[in-house]
């Protein structure tokens, strides 16, 4: 069973090496490989899960057998495990959601290098799960910029451009920022691996001695990641990115690489820090604050706007604005109440994106709110799956986003002094969030008034039926991103004790 | 298997509702058939239920650690559910006259009947969390009733009915949290389940959650200033109007107060603070609120929202007078409110079926056309004014004693709004009855549409709801021991 | 349970339901006739009319009756009690009853819908009754709303548009005023050991303690609610443009006995709950009896200023009314009695004067003072009736509004309340004067209108014995009661007696 413990490494190798053997097949093969390593690294990772699970405890994988600090560390806990078999279901469901678009949208010769950026991304986040060392961290954390931005760019039209660029300049800055705080770690501590970092540092503490770099060095890791996670108020790129990209890129950007850069901040938190030392740190009253801020903003701007994709996209800053307020409160509860986030944003935003092109799918194309009237007769299941992805961003009961707010709840209850802001927080996002979502659910059930091409002015969109076989890639994707929400939702408890006893690993 | 009764009673409507749906019926009145049924049949099961009340709870479901989906049947539910039980089959009946001829017919009952199982839910369920799960759901459920014509204005009304309701929900969610947190369990437990070690001298936030939470779940009462949505609701057809958003949904919201007031935060903990007075502050504002709001309303349905509004408020008025006496009152009310409310909007109702006529100045005479259906309709103003007699009075007693052996001055003023709000009830009731009867002397008769009393389906209905508003007007005494039984069970 | 108290509510009650439901059987069936003759209508409302007056008059006289029908609201059963209130109420509403009742026979064909009428009538004599003999708060309050809500179709009886916006307006204030009173009940259940009338009061001192200040405001709004039926001010605006609406009979009924109810609340909670020893002294008292002068002062400018000869009257009643509401509130023995006697004399004279108004309406469809002009001579029967009736009002002796003035006025005069005990006879006698100013020029301008008037007008009017019967009886009560006053007076003694009070003049 002890080979289990090359599936880690063996899963970052393959995914690494299927990006530039992909550059010489076509389209269409490179399509075959790439749900081809998604799915063997999905099988991979799960057999990694088991084989924690079992053993109950994390192994470190020294590749080659150099120890540190020459050779380079992979560490895998249930959490890690987890997140990759997680981040590889979510992929594939993504790829399987967009093929349609991606056709469509992105040019027949150029179809192969999407899908070596696909890879690399995989490969980059599974690097950034499984790292032992921060600077092997920093690397993938910059083939993940590049590869995002890949994504993006690769639908050619101006306004994906600008986003990509726009994208690049932010995430550089992140990147910068991050770079600057490991190197101020380094300087203080001497290491790089992670778990030496976090002796050096508990040390350091304890005497008191260069509080102030230390505390710098994390404020500007912590920075650095939000940037990249669009963390408001930095989160200018995102809804020109996730707006104008092709599907299957707005929904993978959305759901998995703003959420490894959140676990790397979960990993350098816990695992290089010490989470001790982070919640006495005045950082996570600044990531508090700009977290509700982003709750509260990102839902405003989302009521504001009317392209379908865009508000979705808004969203996401404010869900983001949820998980960085969990690292806020600063305790154990909390951050698991994040980290569930994590999972149960994922599932819902992808869900979202790809059910949204399903209902624009039969409303002629368009993306506006106004012309999506009466689509949920139109494509059925892409209505339901609207809805239960409303109804789950919402926080209703029975679905994921229920859940995660009852945590987050929890656990600012545990608070003295952001008790009430957190509640209250969480009262008015979920108010603005059915403001928009719901509105859009009672619009997409709404029939078309027989009248409405005289009324209106704007041209008419060309509206007619989808039957689910049409897309059939696309209808599963959708009923599986459907079941995961209520696997999520209704079966969470042995998920959290799961994501307990990955962060219990992480001390 | 005992306990296992109530998960029934929940499930068959959901199921009827799911049948409705797919099954084919051959023609209407097959599908009418089967609907009623089905309902009487969850009727008398859950008469069954509260005779034979199964003593233990049922985990239907675990969300994670010990918040779980539970039944459990206790005075206070079997009041509600017994309420509803009455009610459903009756409207039902209702309903499938005055829902001839409409489009999606099949749509409408299937989520009518659905509501009955959630509501039922409500009144089942155990702990905070299991009422909060069926508080949402009825906000989703009916929501399809709601938006049922689909004009633009029903579309706007049900955008602004969801606003609402799941922004009240969301406030209501802090109060959930904060009982799962700080109580010793989240079950209901007569008498409150605070764990004061923990909150220790958190006294303060601990009102000001109340408050929060109170406001939120008073959000489906529709109190001031959350009150908007109710008259707009009246968009919805009758049938969900009279049933729901004068009876079903709106009592809910003061069955959910109850239940946090006196099985949650306990009103041991509440009584004399200024938690209470602020919200008995809001609520006394909304009775006065409600009735002038009813009496500058021209149209006939908005008007009896209105008046749902601030009798909504009188049982909460009796909730936060947080004695067993203001207890008593406000469940006398939300029982004998829920007879004379869904009487006089099935009156308003059946006058609108049949003449399409929807503001009061259009009912002038009406009165001669429609005998019937306007002494029934008289009947229940004159019971919603509190005349005595009538069932409305009685309730209205048992408050005003609560209110002055509460030796409050805030409650005293509670008593005159309830006097004051009972002349303008008399003022916005009264005018369609005199109208309608006494259109003047020269009025022309021949101008009004050539329409009748409308049949059985309709009048059985509201000739029974009559005969109770005079049965427990005049023979109170055995329903309120038995109040008065459950109140002492709910304070203990 | 006893059976003739039970019947003789029931009998009128039961009879005005059948003919509701007559009259509202041709409006199920829905078809427009031609407003039938119905002449079987009147012998059979007298017949029940007159058996239901003589088995309530013996139900009364015959022994203290009490009777327990069944519990309407936290074990307060509906209850009657035949006391001595009941009885002198009870007698007059009887009386006056009877007399519109034969009067509206002929009276009613001028207005049409008389199944309608005689219904509501019957109906509310039945209500009336009920009031009368009610025998605790809750059920006085309940015959209370019910008489509202009956005699209300009495006020838009004609249809008119003025008519129901009247009705509307009485309705409303009525019902201000009953919500008023229905505090004070709240108030009284909470403070008082029972809400059972005992003479001199239930009050728990015990549990008032503390409190008095919250029990006074009770007991204030409540006066104020009851003083609403017997148009006291500040709410008395609604007397007068309901009584001059309704058809006459039902004028006269209306303020001849509708307000005295109003009367009979306050008598029963001030005296039968509280205990007039509780406000004796306050700032309730003082204010009550404030209102009430004011009210009597501005009834009679208001009349004296009035054109419409029913508003006239309709006006007067406002002050009137309250003259009986001051002689109460002064709370001695001796204006008490006043109070008693008035409310029977104010109610004879001034159903008399609305039922006079009544026939020059049928007559000549007059209803201004001006028109009112020669008519000594085409009906002099009825002009003398007016003429009596005028005097008793004003109170001149030896008619029977003198005697009741004087124990009013003297009544204050013996009260130790301080400017009040001086200045209240000055404005009754002010009124008085008023009184004479509004009522005789009409006496004056009918026996003797000038010389051009007499051509103009000119030959007798006839009118229906159905209709001079009840005017000579009632003129005759006026004068004979004046002549006679221990009749009134012994009784009105004995009232005061059961809170031993000891009246002697």
């Amino acid at each position: 069973m002890d080979f289990v413990r090359n599936f880690p490494f063996m899963s970052i190798i393959l995914s690494l090496f299927s990006g530039p053997l992909t550059s010489i097949l076509n389209g269409k093969w490179a399509k075959r490989l790439n749900t081809l390593v998604i799915g063997t690294v999905g099988i991979m990772s799960s057999f990694v899960l088991a084989y924690t699970l079992k053993t109950k405890q994390a192994f470190v994988y020294i590749m080659g057998h150099f120890p540190a600090p020459w050779g380079n560390e992979i560490r895998v806990g249930i959490l890690e495990a987890f997140m990759a078999v997680f981040f590889c279901i979510i992929m594939m469901l993504c790829m399987m959601g967009g093929i349609a678009e991606r056709e469509a949208e992105i040019e027949e010769s150029k179809q192969n290098l999407y899908y070596i950026m696909v890879n690399l991304l995989l490969c980059s986040l599974l690097a950034l799960i499984y790292t032992n060392d921060l600077f092997t961290a920093y690397v993938f954390v910059e083939i993940n910029t590049i590869s995002a931005c890949g994504l993006i760019m690769i639908r050619q039209n101006g306004r994906n451009i600008e986003a990509a660029t726009r994208y690049m300049i932010m995430s550089l800055l992140g990147s910068g920022l991050l770079l600057l705080g490991i190197c101020f770690l380094y300087d203080l501590t001497g290491q790089l691996l992670m778990s030496n970092i976090k002796e050096a540092v508990q040390l350091l503490a304890a005497s008191g001695q260069y509080h102030v770099p230390l505390i710098l060095a994390l404020g500007l890791m912590s920075v650095g990641l939000a940037i990249k996670s669009a963390l408001y108020p930095f989160h200018a790129w995102l809804p020109d990115a996730y707006g104008y990209s092709t599907l299957s890129s707005a929904a993978i950007l959305s759901s998995l690489v703003s959420k490894g850069y959140i676990f790397l901040l979960v990993k350098i938190f816990y695992r290089v820090i010490g989470f001790s030392v982070v919640c006495e740190s005045r950082v996570i009253n600044i990531l508090f604050v700009f977290g509700i801020l982003g709750m509260l903003m990102g839902s405003v701007s989302a009521i504001k706007e009317k392209d379908i994709r865009r508000m979705i996209a808004f969203s996401s800053v404010a869900q983001i604005g949820y998980i960085y307020m969990g690292f806020g409160l600063g305790t154990e509860v909390a951050v698991r109440a994040s980290v569930y986030h994590i999972l149960s944003h994922a599932a819902t935003k992808a869900l979202l994106f790809v059910a949204a092109s399903g209902l624009s799918d039969s409303s002629g194309g368009s993306r506006h709110y106004r012309d999506f009237t009466g689509a949920g007769y139109r494509n059925k299941l892409a209505g339901v799956a609207f809805t239960v992805g409303s109804l789950s961003m919402v926080g209703i009961p029975m679905f994921s986003g229920f859940i995660s707010k009852l945590l987050f709840a929890q656990a600012a209850m545990g608070h003295d002094r952001k008790m009430l802001p957190t509640l209250i927080a969480l009262a008015i996002s979920t108010v603005l969030n059915a403001v928009y979502f719901m509105k859009t659910v009672i619009r997409i059930y709404t029939p078309v008034p027989e009248s409405a091409a005289i009324v209106s002015q704007r041209p008419t969109v060309e509206c007619r039926r989808v039957n689910w076989k049409e897309q059939p890639a696309k209808s599963v994707s959708l009923v599986f991103f459907i079941l995961l929400n209520l696997l999520l939702g209704l079966n969470s408890e042995p998920l959290l004790h799961l994501i307990e006893a990955g962060l219990g690993m992480f001390e | 298997m005992n306990e296992m009764r109530m998960l029934f009673v929940v499930l068959i409507p959901f199921i009827t509702g799911i049948l409705i749906s797919v099954m084919k019926f051959r023609s209407r009145k097959n599908m009418l058939l089967f609907t009623e049924v089905m309902a009487i049949l969850n009727s008398i099961l859950v008469f069954l239920l509260l005779l034979y009340r199964p003593e233990g709870a049922l985990t239907v479901f675990r969300f994670t650690g010990n918040l779980s989906i539970r039944l459990q049947l206790d005075g206070m539910g079997a009041l509600f559910a017994g309420m509803s039980a009455i009610l459903w089959p009756f409207a039902l009946l209702y309903a499938f006259e005055y829902m001839k001829g409409e489009k999606g017919e099949k749509t409408f009952f299937m989520f009518y009947v659905i509501t009955y199982g959630v509501t039922l839910g409500i009144a089942l369920s155990e702990n905070i969390l299991t009422m909060y799960f069926f508080f949402e759901m009825l906000s989703l459920i009916t929501l399809p009733l709601v938006m049922f014509t689909r004009t633009r204005e029903a579309i706007l009304a049900s955008r602004t009915y969801l606003y609402y309701m799941l922004g009240g929900a969301a406030f209501a969610f802090v109060g959930v949290i904060f009982i799962l947190t700080y109580g010793c369990t989240s079950s209901f437990v007569p008498g409150g389940v605070m764990n004061l070690v923990k909150i220790g001298d958190k006294t303060n936030m601990m009102y000001l959650i109340y408050i929060i939470s109170f406001c939120g779940f008073a959000v489906k009462t529709a109190m001031w200033p959350f009150s908007a949505w109710l008259p707009k609701a009246g968009v919805a057809p009758t049938p969900v109007t009279a049933l729901l958003h004068a009876v079903a949904v709106v009592n809910t919201g003061a069955f959910a107060v109850m239940r946090i007031t006196y099985f949650s935060f306990g009103i041991r903990l509440l009584r004399g603070t200024w938690a209470q007075y602020t919200v008995m502050g809001l609520v006394i504002v909304t009775i006065v609120y409600g009735c002038s709001r009813a009496l500058k309303e021209t149209h006939i349905k908005r008007r009896l929202a209105w008046s749902t509004v601030s009798n909504l408020s009188y049982i909460l008025f009796g909730v936060v007078l947080m004695t067993p006496l203001g207890l008593v009152g406000a469940m006398a009310h939300m029982l004998f409110h829920s007879f004379m409310k869904i009487c006089s909007f099935f009156c308003a109702g059946a006058v609108m079926h049949k003449t399409g006529k929807s503001y009061i100045h259009e009912l002038d005479g009406m009165g001669r056309k429609m005998p019937r259906v306007f002494v029934i309709f008289t009947v229940s103003a004159l019971a919603l004014m509190g005349v005595p007699g009538l069932c409305g009075f009685v309730s209205k007693w048992y408050l005003a004693k609560a209110a002055m052996e509460s030796e409050d001055t805030v409650a005293w003023i509670g008593v005159a709004a309830l006097l004051i709000s009972a002349l303008l009830t008399a003022i916005y009731m009264l005018t369609i009855v005199v109208r309608a009867f006494f259109p003047g002397k020269d009025f022309d008769y021949d101008r009004l549409p050539d329409v009748k009393d409308p049949g059985w389906r309709m009048l059985v209905p509201l000739v029974f709801f009559v005969v109770m508003m005079i049965v427990f007007g005049l023979c109170s005494g055995q329903v309120m021991e038995l109040l008065q039984e459950i109140a002492a069970m709910s304070v203990s | 349970m006893d059976i003739l108290l039970l019947v003789s509510l029931l009998l009128p009650a039961t009879a005005g339901i059948c003919l509701l439901l007559g009259s509202f059987s041709e409006h199920l069936r829905a078809v427009k006739q031609e407003p039938r003759k119905l002449p079987w209508l009147p012998p059979v409302v007298a017949v029940v009319l007159t058996v239901s007056v003589a088995l309530v008059l013996s139900a009364a006289w015959t022994g203290r009756r009490s009777m327990t029908l069944f519990t309407l609201v936290d074990g307060l059963p509906v209850y009657f009690k035949v006391d001595e209130i009941s009885r002198w109420f009870v007698t007059i509403v009887s009386v006056i009853w009877l007399a519109a009742g034969f009067y509206s026979f002929v009276y009613l064909k001028h207005e049409g819908e008389e199944k309608r009428y005689f219904g509501f009538y019957l109906l509310l004599y039945g209500v009336l009754v009920g009031l009368d003999f009610s025998g605790n708060l809750v059920t006085m309050y309940l015959f209370y709303e019910l008489m509202t809500l009956v005699s209300m179709p009495l006020v838009l009886h004609n249809g008119s548009r003025e008519a129901i916006m009247a009705a509307l307006k009485y309705l409303f204030y009525s019902m201000c005023g009953a919500y008023g009173g229905l505090f004070g009940i709240y108030v009284l259940y909470r403070y008082c050991d029972s809400l059972t009338f005992t003479a001199g009061g239930s009050l728990n001192m015990t549990s008032v303690s503390g409190h008095e200040g919250f029990v006074l405001v009770g007991i204030f709004v409540m006066i104020l609610g009851f003083g609403v039926k017997a148009g006291m001010l500040p709410l008395h605006a609604w007397l007068p443009s309901a009584h001059p609406v309704a058809p006459s009979p039902a004028s006269a009924v209306l303020s001849g006995v509708i307000v005295k109810s109003g009367v009979l609340a306050l008598i029963r909670g001030v005296f039968y709950v509280v205990g007039a020893d509780f406000i004796r002294g306050t700032w309730v008292q003082y204010t009550w009896m404030i209102l009430a002068l004011l009210t009597v002062f501005m009834g009679s400018m208001l009349a004296f200023r009035e054109q419409g000869f029913k508003k006239r009257l309709a006006y007067s009643t406002v002050s009137q009314v309250s003259y009986i509401l001051f002689g109460l509130s002064l709370l001695t023995p001796m204006a008490y009695v006043g109070a008693l006697l008035h409310t029977a004399i104010h109610a004879v004279v001034k159903c008399g004067l609305f039922l006079v108004a009544g026939v020059f309406l049928y007559c000549f469809e007059y209803t201004k003072v001006d028109e009112l002009k020669g008519l000594g001579k085409r009906m002099p029967a009825v002009m003398w009736c007016y003429t009596l009736f005028s005097l008793a009002l004003i109170g001149i002796p030896p008619t029977a509004g003198f005697i009741s003035k004087w124990y009013l006025a003297e009544g204050a005069l013996k009260s130790d309340t301080g400017v009040i005990s001086w200045l209240g006879p000055i404005v009754l006698l002010l009124s008085a004067l008023l009184t004479a100013g509004y009522l005789l020029p009409i006496v004056m301008k009918g026996f003797f209108p000038g010389e051009e008037e007499d051509e103009k007008h000119s030959g007798k009017v006839r009118i229906s014995w159905f209709m001079l019967i009840p005017l000579i009886v009632l003129a005759a009560l006026a004068v004979l009661l004046g002549v006679f006053p221990q009749i009134l007076t012994g009784y009105a003694v004995e009232a005061a007696g059961v809170f031993g009070w000891e009246v002697g003049l």
